[in-house]
């Protein structure tokens, strides 16, 4: 079980480098994060973007690359199908966001996807790895869906499910959040909690188990308990997977490390391998941490698959 | 300038007046917590409930030789009806939830006849000491609000900014959340967040800056805004989080209090008195300077005039 960003980044180490297309790195810190993450032997990286900005930022940041393969293109959208179809193709093992719109590499995705009839929809995971918890936990989906009805939080805890498998733990906790509380009627939040559950005991997800608690409170209190020391609060009942019940919920909690003493990394589990979505606003260590992760995910795959 | 539980504790002792906390259907943990606040000195309970058990427990605690006084009153909704009699009739000047239901409590304080509204609606303000340096900031809705249109948003803010004075917040920064820094039409939540922002800018809230929508990185941290393009004087050090629906508000502020160990308190705005209501993530050791903050409220709070 792969359990804490310590052991992902040394496991990164030892597995790559991974093959990593990277769409539009136009930005230092960015390109920096691509840099080091060469350096540290995890990646191998394709740039694709605008030559002449790549250029710019990667002098910025010391960064040679007269020797890194480069693909010229500006159409953003284009960068995005052509990072994207090298995944598809086995070209590369994963990709990386950088200088572009999100909702691009999305549709790429979904084109890609629908292309090799795997019938899997996209959504993105927010892994959070907290101190002395020694156990990832995720919020999803932080990314892709607005408001997803429960046919689509199904899809979204099938992504989850999968990724979590692929990290060695064989029964994830999920957990479908909502602010219901015991009066002001029964939120949309919470009756879909109430659906997934039947699905779950269908087996319609795989080894995993949703569990009661739909709020932070009731992983650590019991009913009707109040809390009475902040040393009581046992971090080992907070579940692997936190089903989140919209992007505004999940893209306001997941990103709370920029607050607490917790680190994020985000990514959408495609049928191919991974894809990297770090926030516009991360930094370099954040996304070359991203990296990391995401060539552990692809070498898990990879190895599942062969 | 308030900037830790114990500065609101220290102020309300300081100005004085004890305040009336009518609490319904006590029990022992509840007088327990009552005990702790009269001694402090912030107020006088009056417990209404069954009087000879709540005689005996309060002979328990150092309540016993306080000032305090016991209604006889078997039946819990009872207790609370009575209780909120005499709010209406200023025989008291804070309600506490007591014994009753959560359900109970909130449906009849809220009821829009019978119950304490003043403001056009009630909503619950978290407030949070920072862990790193002595400064509050405020979470709202987080409690009452389910999911609250722009009007409603419009006075769940405004009962903010009734709070932030009584904290003595000079120019309150108000980040109105939403996923995303830019004005989506697809995502509602932005929608909201720009107007309310663009009503701030022509002055509608008074001198108090809003800024939206935010998303949370962009809030918290002004360097991040910056690599978003995005320049203004609320981000990195905001006052007051506006979230955009009771899942984002009662899991934000839960996430604080389990994952981010912040000290929570928390009041209902835009009634007639404070309330003080049984959060369980308002943890024990809180309770005393939660009930500072309902007489400290009381005490300055213009609304009630």
């Amino acid at each position: 079980m792969i359990s804490t960003l310590e052991h992902v980044n040394r496991l990164a180490k030892e597995k790559g480098p991974k093959k990593l297309a990277v769409l539009a790195p136009e930005d230092s810190e960015f390109m920096l994060a691509v840099k080091k993450s060469r350096d540290a032997g995890y990646i191998e990286p394709i740039l694709i973007g605008d030559r002449e900005k790549m250029k710019k930022v990667a002098d910025e940041v010391g960064f040679d690359i007269s020797a890194v393969e480069q693909i010229p293109e500006i159409d953003r959208q284009a960068v995005a199908n052509l990072g994207t179809a090298m995944l598809f193709s086995g070209d590369v093992d994963m990709e990386s966001k950088g200088q572009i719109p999100t909702s691009y590499i999305y549709r790429s995705i979904i084109k890609e996807e629908s292309r090799a009839g795997t019938g899997r929809t996209i959504s993105v995971i927010s892994l959070w790895d907290i101190p002395d918890r020694n156990r990832f936990t995720s919020f999803t989906d932080t990314g892709v869906n607005i408001h997803p009805d429960h046919k689509a939080k199904a899809a979204v805890i099938n992504n989850a499910v999968f990724l979590f498998h692929i990290l060695g733990y064989p029964r994830p906790r999920i957990s479908v959040l909502s602010g219901q509380r015991e009066f002001g009627g029964t939120l949309p939040s919470y009756e879909d909690g109430k659906l997934l559950k039947e699905m779950a005991a269908a087996g319609e997800f795989g080894e995993c188990e949703i569990v009661e608690a739909t709020s932070f409170a009731d992983f650590f209190l019991n009913r009707g308990e109040q809390l009475k020391s902040y040393q009581d609060i046992d971090l080992s009942n907070l579940p692997e997977i936190l089903l989140v019940p919209s992007l505004d919920t999940g893209n306001i909690l997941c990103k709370l490390d920029f607050f607490l003493d917790v680190n994020r990394r985000s990514l959408v589990m495609t049928s191919k391998g991974p894809a990297l979505i770090p926030s516009r606003s991360d930094f370099c260590d954040s996304i070359m941490g991203e990296i990391a992760m995401g060539v552990v995910v692809a070498d898990r795959l990879q190895e599942g698959v062969n | 300038m308030i900037g830790t539980f114990h500065d609101i504790i220290e102020t309300a002792r300081k100005e004085g007046a004890k305040k009336r906390v009518a609490a319904p259907s006590v029990t022992k943990e509840h007088i327990e917590i009552l005990s702790e606040a009269a001694e402090a000195n912030l107020i006088v309970p009056i417990m209404i409930g069954k009087g000879q058990d709540i005689e005996d427990a309060v002979k328990q605690t150092p309540l016993a030789s306080l000032q305090y006084e016991i209604l006889d009153e078997k039946d819990s909704l009872g207790a609370l009806t009575r209780a909120m009699q005499m709010v209406k009739e200023h025989e008291a000047d804070i309600l506490m939830q007591g014994g009753v239901s959560q359900k109970a409590f909130i449906d009849s304080v809220l009821n829009g006849d019978k119950g304490l509204l003043t403001s056009k609606r009630a909503s619950f303000v978290s407030i949070f000491q920072l862990l790193k340096r002595d400064k509050l900031i405020l979470a709202t809705d987080t409690f009452i609000n389910s999911e609250p249109t722009l009007p409603e948003k419009q006075v769940i803010l405004e009962n903010a900014l009734v709070l932030a004075g009584i904290l003595e917040m000079e120019s309150p920064k108000v980040a109105a959340l939403a996923s995303i820094e830019q004005v989506n039409p697809a995502i509602p939540s932005t929608l909201d967040a720009a107007i309310l922002s663009k009503m701030s800018q022509r002055g509608q809230f008074g001198d108090v800056v809003v800024e939206g929508p935010l998303d949370i990185d962009c809030a918290l941290d002004k360097n991040a805004a910056e690599r978003k393009g995005l320049s203004s004087i609320v981000t990195g050090n905001v006052d007051i989080y506006l979230t955009p629906d009771i899942d984002v508000g009662y899991l934000l502020a839960q996430l604080l209090v389990f994952i981010g160990k912040m000290q929570m308190i928390g009041t209902v705005m835009g009634t007639s008195v404070p309330l003080i209501v049984n959060l369980p993530f308002v943890s024990r050791d809180n309770k005393v300077a939660e009930i500072a903050l309902a007489a400290l409220i009381h005490q300055r709070g213009a609304r009630h005039g």
